[in-house]
């Protein structure tokens, strides 16, 4: 069966129950999404599917056949890091940075629904991806920071 | 790092550094030895093997960077990155004495067998701490040795150094470059005398933000962790797990397990039975195939727990005396409290996770670990194979928190792979990871204190008990000298100045594994101590802050107390009311030396107990990132309040009630409070960082729970 991730085909075997967690890390080596909790609960394990954020570890092939799926390795344009990356370097927001990946693609697809949230939207939006090193108060104001970044680069 | 990349050989200076020459493309490289005190070095080494000091250590450097030809200086660290920053604080440490720009480095993880050796792993808050000195007299003493040959090569008596080149005071345009120098064939020589050490007011890199050398990777989900080893033809392994603790696997058979496609192989072996597949799912799917019966032990619960520390408490080793506080509390009036703290989970979001290849001549293995060298001991004693066969590289850490020193995982996919003859990883799931692993253990510590009639403790006795810490990676002779467990104290012995006190700890078996969690006993212990302060406080009809002020001591870390206790309260408005509705409660705590105080300000939302804000002053010394050790105090914070709030791990019939997240959730970003930092410098010398600003929060938050409602809580969880 087909999928696209990150603009590129791949052929994987042909088993709908699959979760695609499971796909992109130990199937096609995109190692960059994680595991957490295989529950729906950690938010680890966050893609975009056709832009929206989805947890991987709930969703089955099925689920995801022709769609477009986008990864923490997809996110970034090349060399040029997407605003969301950009403003989680300069706050120096990850400390493991196991959660990241999940937190980053949360943001990405909240900020390009709603490139201007108020810190509650923000909150709402955010509020079930944990992260155990308890970056939250940066990740918060990375957020924030990262819609601002977005405005200066379509002005 | 390629193996083949290591100096080949080094060769010991009279002053005990090590030189090696001989990196591919040519370079020079520097390392030590010594450094860390003896008797640090012995202990470590007892841990680390338990058969005493071996003779191997003092030969190969324990820390050492290379100058490669383009001028970049490589730097082997001995310590993981776990995301407390600790590569980025040694780095600045090797920059500034070198005399380098902060971009000419970069770090390179040692794995258990080298480039360096770090028995000690990394624990306890010590890295930055221990390696201090001996980073900085490393880089310093090769900045000369190259100094000295770039100003033989120059032609002059005496050169100037200036990010990484060697130059002409009289000509600054006559420069040489390190890499230059360090390619060049000749016979390198340590100076004779100590090279001296870059005085605090001339630091350019040491006390700055840099920013973290591992996060430009992290950010592009390219860094690589234990659970994202990967090799070529790596099959996947799952383990059979008790139904209860402590329960034995009394037989065991493949029952059908063979015939589900895409298992490899079944292992059964003495109290073992795991399953090789060629994808995870397909080993955790063929576990239910295999026939399994077990021995199960008697059932209990946590608070089973809970009371057996209570009977103890009584009999504890004394920890802490002065005068006689026996004699004190006699026929006075004494006010009493006992404090408890639960059972708590570690889980680090990166569940334990361990890729091992066992070939016929060596084992390899790639392990998110805090201790690469006790995790390769371990293998090599699973195996039954000598310990030097086997190399355990660390990857990247996806949380730490003293849960990753001891990593069954690494063993069974040590088992797993010797057996099918190919890489095979093991990554926990989360039920394995909550019902399996060692645990912060459960507290409890009952005070009595008397007043006079100023209002100043004359007396005050605590019995503290816990169950282990750190016993369990301790020799059993070690044990019986240290008398309890001084993990499990960690926090429990008190600042103030009083006296009459006694303080006595217990260690309590229980039939849980429980070991190292963030800070080990400090934020149980603080808990109780800055609580039952804050109980005498109000008794004393005084205010918490005041109360703490006039009883710290005259001494250097009284004096270091009251200056951090004085900057929170300023951060925090301390003297002006907290807003309509909410509360303020302030504490305070020293661990590996390092001075922090908090105060959190409460209240109720919806019937939820919500913490909105938290100030913390932090005193560690001398902070070499202070936006790493911010960062450490504000994620410590969050970690603290978790545990604070809602964590506890319950125990029915034997068996530890959460399988994931959904029965032990987590602090989330909609429950975290604004935090506001503030890293104070009381010398020039850095402690530790990572766990200690977090031992006052829990306290904190109590006192504020007290003065926003009069009620006293003696026991976490608080929410
Ligand atoms: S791994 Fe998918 S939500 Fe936790
Ligand atoms: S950075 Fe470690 S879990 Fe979020």
């Amino acid at each position: 069966m087909e999928l696209t991730i990150n603009g590129q085909q791949y052929t994987v075997a042909d088993e709908p129950a699959r979760p695609l967690l499971y796909v992109l890390r130990d199937e096609l080596g995109l190692t960059g999404t994680k595991f957490g909790c295989g529950a729906g609960i950690c938010g680890a394990c966050t893609v975009h599917v056709n832009g929206v954020a989805t947890r991987s570890c709930q969703t089955m092939l099925a689920a995801v056949a022709g769609a477009q799926i986008t990864t923490i390795e997809g996110l970034a344009d090349g060399e040029r890091l997407h605003p969301v990356q950009q403003a989680f370097l300069e706050l120096q927001t990850p400390q493991c940075g196991w959660c990241m990946s999940g937190q980053m693609m949360t943001a990405a697809a909240l900020l390009a629904e709603n490139p201007n949230p108020t810190r509650e939207e923000m909150i709402a939006a955010m509020r079930y991806n944990y992260c155990r090193c308890g970056a939250y108060a940066r990740i918060a104001r990375a957020v924030m920071r990262a819609a601002e970044l977005m405005k200066e680069g379509a002005a | 790092m390629k193996r083949d990349d290591r100096p080949q050989r080094w060769r010991m200076t009279r002053r005990g550094f090590l030189i090696g020459l001989g990196l591919v493309g040519g370079g020079l490289a520097l390392g030590a030895a010594l450094g860390l005190p003896a008797a640090r070095l012995a202990l470590a080494d007892l841990l680390g093997d338990g058969t005493g000091p071996p003779a191997s250590f003092p030969k190969e450097p324990a820390i050492w960077f290379a100058i490669q030809p383009d001028g970049r200086v490589v730097m082997a660290m001995p310590k993981v990155e776990m995301g407390q920053g600790v590569h980025t604080a040694l780095a600045q440490l090797a920059a500034e004495e070198l005399g380098v720009a902060w971009e000419q480095i970069s770090v390179t993880q040692s794995s258990s067998i080298g480039p360096v050796r770090d028995p000690a792993g990394t624990s306890a808050s010590y890295s930055v701490m221990g390696l201090f000195p001996v980073i900085r007299e490393t880089a310093a003493t090769l900045r000369e040795m190259l100094r000295a040959a770039g100003a033989e090569q120059l032609g002059i008596a005496q050169a100037a150094i200036e990010q990484g080149f060697v130059i002409d005071p009289a000509n600054p345009a006559r420069r040489i470059g390190f890499g230059e120098l360090a390619a060049q064939p000749r016979v390198w020589q340590a100076p004779a005398e100590a090279a001296p050490l870059t005085p605090p007011d001339r630091w350019r890199i040491i006390g700055q933000p840099a920013p973290r050398l591992d996060l430009p990777a992290k950010v592009r989900g390219a860094a690589i962790y234990g659970y994202d080893a990967r090799a070529e033809g790596m099959l996947y392994g799952a383990v059979a797990r008790p139904p209860h603790l402590g329960a034995k696997l009394r037989r065991a058979a493949p029952g059908t397990a063979l015939s589900r496609p895409g298992v490899v192989q079944v292992v059964i072996r003495d109290g073992f039975a795991g399953v090789v597949a060629e994808s995870r799912l397909t080993a955790y799917a063929a576990l239910n195939d295999l026939e399994l019966e077990w021995e199960l032990p008697p059932p209990f619960t946590h608070q089973d727990l809970a009371e057996r520390l209570a009977a103890q408490a009584g009999s504890g080793t004394p920890i802490q005396q002065r005068g006689d506080a026996g004699a004190a509390l006699r026929g006075t009036q004494v006010i009493e409290a006992t404090y408890r703290t639960p059972l708590a989970a570690h889980a680090n979001l990166e569940p334990q996770a361990a890729l091992v290849d066992v070939q016929p001549d060596r084992v390899r293995a790639w392990v998110s670990t805090q201790s690469p060298v006790q995790v390769a001991e371990s293998i090599a004693a699973t195996l039954g194979r000598p310990a030097d066969t086997v190399e355990v590289t660390p990857t990247y850490l996806g949380g730490g928190f003293g849960r990753k020193l001891l990593i069954t995982a690494a063993n069974e996919a040590a088992i797993l792979s010797a057996a099918a003859g190919k890489p095979v990883h093991v990554g926990w799931t989360r039920t394995e990871e909550f019902r399996y692993s060692y645990l912060r253990p459960p507290t409890y510590a009952a005070f009595r204190a008397t007043l006079d009639g100023q209002g100043n403790i004359i007396a005050l006795e605590q019995r503290h008990a816990s169950g282990n810490v750190l016993f369990d990676f301790i020799p059993a002779p070690l044990r019986w000298l240290l008398g309890s467990d001084f993990g499990a104290w960690r926090g429990a012995r008190l600042v103030y100045n009083i006296p009459n006190l006694l303080v006595t700890s217990q260690t309590v078996e229980l039939p849980v594994p429980t070991g190292p969690w963030r800070g080990l006993g400090l934020l149980a212990n603080v808990f109780a101590v800055e609580s039952f302060i804050d109980e005498l406080a109000h008794a004393a009809g005084s205010d918490p802050l005041e109360f703490r002020l006039r009883h710290l001591p005259d001494s250097d870390l009284g004096q270091r107390f009251r200056a951090t206790l004085l900057a929170v309260a300023e951060m925090a408005g301390w003297r002006t009311p907290a807003p309509v509705g909410r509360a303020r409660g302030i504490a305070c705590s020293v661990d590996m030396n390092t001075v922090a105080a908090h105060v959190a300000e409460v209240g109720y939302e919806d019937d939820k107990l919500r913490v909105y804000r938290v100030w913390a002053a932090v005193d560690p010394g001398l902070a070499i990132n202070p936006d790493g050790l911010a960062a450490q105090t504000e994620g410590g914070i969050m970690m603290g309040l978790s545990a604070t709030l809602f964590e506890q791990v319950t125990i029915s019939e034997g068996r530890i009630d959460a399988g994931n997240f959904d029965r032990y959730p987590l602090l989330t970003i909609a429950d975290a409070p604004e935090v506001a930092v503030q890293i104070l410098r009381s010398g020039d010398q850095p402690f530790g960082g990572g766990e200690p600003p977090m031992g006052p929060i829990a306290a904190a938050v109590a006192n504020a729970l007290f003065a926003l409602t009069g009620e006293r809580k003696r026991q976490l969880p608080l929410g």
